[in-house]
């Protein structure tokens, strides 16, 4: 057992990021050129940290497990470590006396027995260990430990490379913060956390107008998405009596994914209010992952560094909300309304940004939109509810983190050759001005694309069955009739009454059948189709991208100068880690299935609701076929349009016609939020304002205008000739004796 | 004799003082000749006191005025000293000369200007110096200008 280390472990992956943020704060100018250390240095740390507990808790989930009980249904893990109390408020919730009154059962005894008066308010600042936060904080740290290194390199002359380093190291804390929070509190507080991060480093080049906008527009869209996040948290207090994941032994009440109330199959509050909160927190999910319809500020994020778009708007913040929905699986689980549309949201948006994505022209734009498409996949994969599809989706979130980081530093790498040059019409035949480069990004694409070795084939697989299973139940009925029955996670549940304020639900056990019946079985059929053409689109934009930038006749743009050449090995290194992860996750992680295993034994996933629509561990021809299929024709229509001479001659653009146009601005998205949303409030703004100028301002300086005025009536007196201030006197002494007459008449 | 109309007749005189100096305080334009109206206008308040104290048989009316006149003795050396430099520092005794406390935007008032000829060519003797005589230029402090 290493449970005695572990949470001091847990706590050091994100304070480590958080000294190295401190120090850099503190001592960059002193460091000047070396800003870097601090952070590098504690991201570093951070990292090997958070391999060590992944290795750890996966030896203790997966092996562990395997020697005890013989069977291959992990036993969910959670280890949470307090480190204070952070809000106490006692009595702070009454439940309404008639909230259990619906719900007439047998056991209201047992309830009415277990129901507290009063419920306290108490948040601590709880970080969790479970093989999800493990995963998460992992990637989190590896990808920050690669970008950062790269960053020496990418950043070198930059007048804030302090305040570059010192954002990163923050955001890594914020990040490892959030993912490793056990409660809903801490998870906003962190959620508003990475935002601010994101604000600040897309906003990193404040002076540049563009940065700036791009800045305000990434906050105030995440906002919508916060506003979401915070009325969920709202709800599941009023609705549930506590914000703990975890069932503490301070609360009266088990904690929202304790272990519990998950192995209670009417745990969750179903209808109305559930699906409300899942939609809720599904808005906040949309807003930090950039889903339709909030996914409009990721591709202006392009403006801030690229390793910071590398890091923040492609690998790690961006899947906060696939993180979120993944965590609150059970809550979902309630609610199938609520999962399809997790599901559909996931798939439009897959296939919007993937139809954007092939008529960019800006290299880092396509690979923002490749993102947006990214992770509609992981939500699309969420959405159909079963383990496969969570799974799945963590297992895309992984190989996507490296994958797509190792685009992004490479379009870096191409950006940083080229003189900040990021058009792609502006530049060819790179192959050969920067090789290491153009490997590493083509074997990044290859993944992208999912061509079959490459990691991006096994996760988009996995996805593609999730949404296969759920479309064709009956093809996939002989797996869940075997698999149904033992493969249930073993939950060790506490005897203590149970506590719900739940008056309107359907039972997660009535929805639990959400694996097997085909329920809405033509929707996920539809979706799955559109994941296909998805994965097609993928493959033509992202091998679009390679021709025009790296094959063909060789042209730099003079931004570039004479020193167009291969980046230094400061940042071809981190480059070559990523193409390494990028060939060999995948196969390592499907082959020998332990992600989906040590994932299984996150409570949230292990729970009787998710884990009875297990299904063995199964490599689908069939639809692997599909997949490489469309990801060949997708190559191979870029190949046509695009490879050699042909990247310098628009021969594709036209056979879109308006659709073209249509796909090149962005379904007028832009538009449409600038023709309801940002013109009528400046058109509110503005006669507000002209409220202000006219009446406000107005009123003031009436006021104002008043003394003025006497003033300048009475300054006519003012003539500095000494008769006239005689006769002034003479008079005022009149005006006296004659009022002192008049008070004492008769 | 009833004291009454005594009474009335120093009161009129001292009015008719008081109004015949407040007219030339405000009419003429010379600085001596305001002071002196000014004068005129405390001896009307006087005879007045001086009236009043008499119809009431009370010395305190009389003391006031005796009062009154050595403060007015004080203060005419005072004010022409004041008038001595306004003199020196214009060479002219004309009050509208003295506009400058007024509003900046104002023009100046002008009913009648005094024919210029009254402010120059005016010598003045020059004091004996006392103490240890500084070295002084004869000729340029002959020739000299103003004091």
């Amino acid at each position: 057992m290493f449970d005695l280390d572990a949470s001091t472990l847990l706590v050091l992956v994100p304070a480590l990021p958080l000294v190295g943020a401190i120090l850099t704060v503190a001592l960059g100018r002193l460091l000047g050129p070396k800003a870097h250390w601090p952070a590098v240095v504690s991201i570093a740390a951070a990292a090997g940290v958070a391999i060590t507990l992944l290795v750890g808790l996966g030896r203790e989930v997966l092996v562990g497990n395997h020697g005890e009980s013989g069977s291959a249904a992990p036993v969910a893990f959670e280890q949470i470590q307090t480190l204070w109390q952070w809000a106490n408020v006692p009595d702070a919730y009454v439940p309404p006396a008639d909230s259990l009154a619906i719900d007439l059962g047998d056991d209201l005894v047992a309830k009415a027995a277990g129901r507290p008066a009063s419920l306290p308010f108490s948040i601590g600042i709880d970080l969790r260990l479970d093989p999800l936060t493990a995963v998460m904080l992992a990637v989190i740290t590896c990808v920050g430990l690669l970008v950062a290194i790269y960053s020496i390199g990418y950043m070198h002359d930059d007048p804030g490379y302090p305040r570059f380093f010192a954002l990163v190291a923050a955001f890594v804390f914020s990040m490892a913060m959030l993912v490793a929070a056990s409660n809903f509190l801490l998870v906003y507080v962190f959620w508003e956390a990475v935002g601010a991060c994101s604000y600040l480093l897309i906003g990193f080049w404040f002076r540049k107008p563009s940065a700036a906008a791009a800045a305000k527009k990434a906050f105030l869209v995440n906002r919508v998405g916060d506003f979401g996040l915070a009325v969920a948290v709202f709800l599941l207090w009023m609705t549930y009596g506590t914000l703990n994941f975890h069932d503490s032994a301070a609360s009266a009440v088990p904690g929202i994914l304790g272990m519990e109330r998950l192995s209670d199959p009417t745990g969750y509050v179903a209808g109305a209010v559930g699906t409300a909160i899942c939609l809720l927190l599904l808005l906040a999910a949309c807003g930090k992952s950039a889903q339709l319809p909030l996914h409009v500020w990721l591709p202006d994020a392009m403006e801030g560094p690229t390793p910071a778009s590398a890091l923040i708007h492609a690998a790690t913040m961006v899947t906060a909300g696939v993180y979120l929905v993944a965590r609150c699986a059970p809550l979902y689980m309630a609610c199938p309304e609520a999962l399809v549309t997790v599901s559909i949201v996931g798939a439009t948006t897959a296939l919007v940004a993937a139809l954007i994505g092939t008529v960019q022209n800006d290299l880092k734009r396509v690979l923002a939109y490749s993102t947006i498409s990214q992770l509609g996949y992981m939500f699309a994969s969420l959405g159909t509810g079963i383990l496969l599809g969570f799974t799945a989706g963590i297992f895309h979130l992984v190989t996507h983190a490296f994958f797509k980081a190792l685009l992004f530093l490479g379009a870096g790498s191409v950006m940083h050759a080229m003189g900040g040059v990021i058009d792609m019409r502006r530049f060819g035949g790179l192959r050969r001005v920067m090789p290491i480069t153009a490997a590493t990004f083509l074997i990044g694409s290859l993944a992208l694309a999912g061509v079959a070795p490459f990691a991006g084939f096994f996760s988009k697989d996995e996805i593609l069955a999730a949404l296969h299973s759920r479309g064709w139940p009956d093809a996939h009925a002989e797996h869940h009739g075997e698999a149904s029955h033992d493969a249930h996670a073993i939950l060790e549940v506490p005897s203590r009454p149970p506590f719900r304020l739940a008056s309107d639900r359907r039972t997660a056990a009535t929805a639990g059948g959400i694996g097997h019946d085909g329920s809405m079985a033509a929707t996920y059929r539809t979706l799955y189709w559109m994941s296909l053409f998805t994965a097609f689109l993928t493959a033509f934009y992202t091998f679009r991208a390679v021709f025009m930038t790296f094959t063909g006749p060789t042209r730099v743009p003079e931004e570039a100068g004479h020193h167009a050449h291969e980046s230094p090995p400061i940042m071809t290194g981190p480059l070559v880690v990523l193409a390494v992860a990028a060939t060999v996750s995948g196969w390592l992680l499907f082959s020998t299935h332990s992600l989906a295993d040590f994932l299984a034994a996150t409570p949230s996933l292990a729970c009787p609701a998710v884990a009875a629509t297990a299904t063995p561990h199964a490599f689908h021809l069939d639809l692997a076929m599909q997949g490489t299929l469309a990801a060949a024709l997708g190559i191979v229509l870029a190949a046509l349009g695009y490879l050699g001479r042909r990247s310098d001659g628009p021969l594709m653009d036209r056979f879109l016609g308006p659709l073209g146009s249509l796909f090149a601005n962005r379904f007028y998205v832009d538009e449409i939020y600038a023709a309801i949303i940002v013109r009528p409030l400046e058109i509110l703004a503005m006669l507000c304002a002209a409220f202000d100028r006219s009446i406000v301002d107005g009123l003031v300086n009436l006021v104002a205008a008043i003394p003025l005025a006497v003033g300048a009536a009475v300054r006519r007196f003012q003539s500095g000739l000494m008769q006239r201030y005689a006769v002034a006197g003479v008079l005022g002494t009149l005006v006296i004796v004659l009022a002192l007459a008049w008070s004492l008449r008769a | 004799m009833t004291p009454a109309p005594l009474v009335l007749d120093g009161l009129i005189v001292g009015a008719m003082l008081f109004a015949i100096g407040l007219v030339g305080i405000l009419a003429r334009r010379n600085l001596i000749v305001m002071f002196l109206s000014a004068e005129l206008m405390l001896q009307g308040v006087s005879v007045s006191l001086v009236a009043w104290s008499r119809h009431h048989g009370d010395w305190g009316g009389h003391i006031l005025v005796i009062f009154v006149l050595t403060v007015a003795a004080c203060e005419a050396a005072i004010a022409l000293v004041f008038v001595l430099q306004a003199f020196a520092r214009t060479g002219r005794l004309d009050a509208a000369a003295w506009q400058s406390l007024r509003e900046s935007n104002l023009p100046r008032v002008v009913d009648r200007e005094l024919p210029p000829g009254d402010a120059v060519d005016m010598k003045f003797p020059t004091l004996t110096p006392a103490g240890v005589e500084p070295a002084i230029d004869e000729a340029a402090h002959l020739q000299r200008e103003h004091v």
